[in-house]
């Protein structure tokens, strides 16, 4: 049985991706941090400023300003880069443009400061050392500039470098989800083909066999042996051909004719061009241990159970066809038996790797038929 | 002293092997075999086994389904190739279930306490093979179901039995289950000497009764010995007085 909350970690995969779906978390802790990375920068400046210039009012509002209009201009890069998708861009699309946004972004942070400065020392509130008035001059300028340049460089860097660590760790927590799920669907798969009904049917049914007729009773033991067989063998094959899956239907239906005795009666309709066709494993075993499970198991009296394979345009049809409700196919049996939802339910999760691939399940006049479509690949 | 068994499974290979098995216990008697829900019924009600080995999935519906058909439990010992949940769900109060294969030495215990079970209830109860028209005794059985939970009760353990709209609410072991008969119904097929109907909407059993008080009118109050309180009517009071000769 399938528990739903395994099946969550799929789920939780998107969020992991921080752009789509929670994005104002990532930016509030980005504006914290990047705020920190800047206070942090200013302090240290004006420390530097006082130890080496003194202490002045012009060399603190440098520090103070550099720091505001780095946090600006580094915020805003981040959202444009962000909004332009530069960060899904190749290596180098990325480094040209982010060189670019660094040479621009230095500029506009002495545009602020500058600015700040020169309105400040107009207006008598600060002083800078020496004269008092400060270096504006062109060639002061561009060292300012270079200087935040630099500083902007390094920014990018341990940006990224911050984000792609993040990243990583991500990427690592979704495989690792990823991983589990498969275990936990895998353990399920093994759990539905060790069916511990049918195989503790078997045996008590070979018990009472071994009394009444030794023959039959070897002959279930070697059927019995190649269903289980198989159930444990690991399926390192994506696909098998029709012949070889009826191969395992037959052995299957040879432990249940035991079981059911004249309750079941097999009916087979096979093409034989189609049993060279292929198909994912185990596909119409599941859909037989349904029809018996659910249908000819469920109907006083039994039944006939149909099945068929043909050629489609392209594909393989298999047919499955019982005595039934849909309701008992779809429903658990109220004693605790296996669902018939989870069984379907791994079916059309395989199916669903091709969109050309299909399938029905009807029910008509008491009897319930399922149809599997399978596309086959031209070449094969 | 024979013990008739009533065998229930689907599967015709199931029922050979515990013939087979219960072949090594000469007083147990088959009486016959079913191998769905309706026929065991059928086979019940008429054969009047006292112990049924009884199959739990089978087509028509489950053995739960089979002992909810009948008006009495017999004895019964339920057999599942795979069955947590009924395992579970029948762990503290069947008789006994068995795996499929049975093993001998299970089997011979579960009859053991099948043989038990017998003796304390004087080998009356279960096995009785009376016609239904006959009051259920104290040591008779009855098979409750509330959902996924079951319980065989002796009618000696319960205490009283409420009207719940147009069902009735049964009281056992300090709990309670609704059945989906009408209280008149039940009151015809019990015995008359151990229930006692203290009002319009209560039946309770005498011996539960560990005090009685005067109340106001002509009434009394009873209680029970789960604590609980029924009203005795005036109506009924009279023949309450005759009944216990006070």
């Amino acid at each position: 049985m399938i528990d739903p909350a395994r099946l969550r970690p799929t789920n939780r995969m998107h969020d992991a991706d921080p752009m789509p779906t929670a994005p104002t978390l990532d930016h509030r802790r980005f504006a914290l941090a990047n705020a920190g990375v800047w206070v942090a920068y200013g302090v240290l400046n004006g420390l530097l400023f006082m130890v080496f210039a003194g202490p002045t009012t012009g060399m603190a509002a440098i520090a103070v300003l550099l720091a505001i209009g780095g946090y600006l201009v580094t915020t805003a890069l981040r959202r444009i880069a962000q909004a332009g998708g530069w960060l899904d861009a190749g290596t180098w699309a990325l480094a040209w443009r982010l060189a670019l946004a660094v040479l621009v972004g230095a500029a506009i942070v002495q545009v602020i400061v500058a600015g700040g400065l020169l309105l400040m020392r107009d207006s008598g509130l600060v002083r800078f050392p020496g004269d008092g008035r400060g270096d504006f001059r062109p060639v002061a300028m561009l060292g300012y500039w270079l200087n935040t340049v630099f500083l902007l460089g390094v920014w990018c860097v341990l940006w990224l470098g911050a984000r792609a660590t993040r990243r990583g760790r991500r990427a690592e927590l979704a495989r690792l989800h990823l991983l589990a799920e498969r275990h936990a669907l895998e353990l399920d798969a093994l759990r539905a083909r060790l069916n511990p009904h049918f195989v503790f049917n078997a045996l008590n049914n070979l018990r009472a066999l071994i009394n009444e007729d030794t023959e039959r009773a070897r002959e279930l033991v070697t059927r019995l042996s190649n269903t289980l067989r198989h159930a444990l063998e690991h399926h390192a094959s994506d696909v098998v051909t029709l012949g070889e899956e009826l191969a395992v239907v037959e052995d299957y239906l040879a432990v249940e004719a035991v079981h059911y005795e004249d309750r079941l009666q097999v009916r087979w309709d096979i093409a034989p061009a189609a049993r060279s066709l292929r198909l994912p494993p185990m596909l119409v075993q599941l859909l037989v241990e349904n029809a018996i499970k659910h249908g000819i198991g469920r109907t006083p009296g039994g039944g006939v159970l149909q099945i068929g394979a043909r050629v489609g345009a392209g594909a393989l049809v298999v047919e499955v066809d019982n005595p039934g409700t849909l309701d008992a196919t779809l429903q658990p049996r109220d004693a605790g038996g296996a669902p018939g939802g989870v069984g379907l339910a791994y079916l059309r999760a395989r199916l669903a790797s091709d969109p050309r691939h299909a399938f029905a399940l009807v029910a008509d006049c008491g009897r319930v038929r399922a149809t599997m479509t399978i596309a086959q690949e031209p070449g094969a | 002293m024979s013990l008739r068994t009533l065998l229930v499974d689907d599967t015709r290979l199931a029922r050979a092997e515990l013939r087979t098995l219960l072949a090594a216990h000469p007083d147990i008697e088959v009486v016959g075999e079913a191998d769905d829900v309706a026929p065991a019924i059928a086979a019940i009600e008429s054969l009047r086994p006292a112990l049924v080995l009884l199959d739990i999935q089978m087509p028509g519906g489950t053995g739960f389904d089979v002992l909810d058909g009948l008006a009495h439990a017999p004895l019964v010992v339920f057999s599942t190739a795979y069955d947590q949940h009924a395992v579970r769900a029948f762990e503290a109060n069947a008789l006994d279930y068995l795996v499929k294969p049975v093993a001998p030495d299970r089997l011979a215990a579960a009859l053991a306490r099948v043989r038990e079970r017998i003796a304390t209830t004087g080998g009356e109860g279960a096995a009785s093979t009376t016609a239904s028209a006959t009051p259920l005794g104290a040591h008779d059985q009855v098979f409750l179901r509330d959902g996924e939970r079951c319980w065989f009760v002796q009618l000696a353990e319960v205490s009283r039995i409420v009207v719940d709209g147009n069902y009735a609410r049964v009281w056992f072991r300090g709990t309670s289950v609704l059945l989906t008969r009408s209280l008149a119904a039940l009151e015809a097929r019990l015995d008359a000497a151990m229930f006692f109907r203290a009002n319009r909407n209560t039946l309770v059993n005498l011996r539960h009764v560990q005090a009685i008080d005067l109340s106001v009118g002509d009434g009394y109050d009873l209680t029970l010995k789960d604590g609980a309180t029924v009203e005795v009517s005036r109506r009924q009071a009279r023949e309450l007085r005759e009944r216990l000769a006070l």
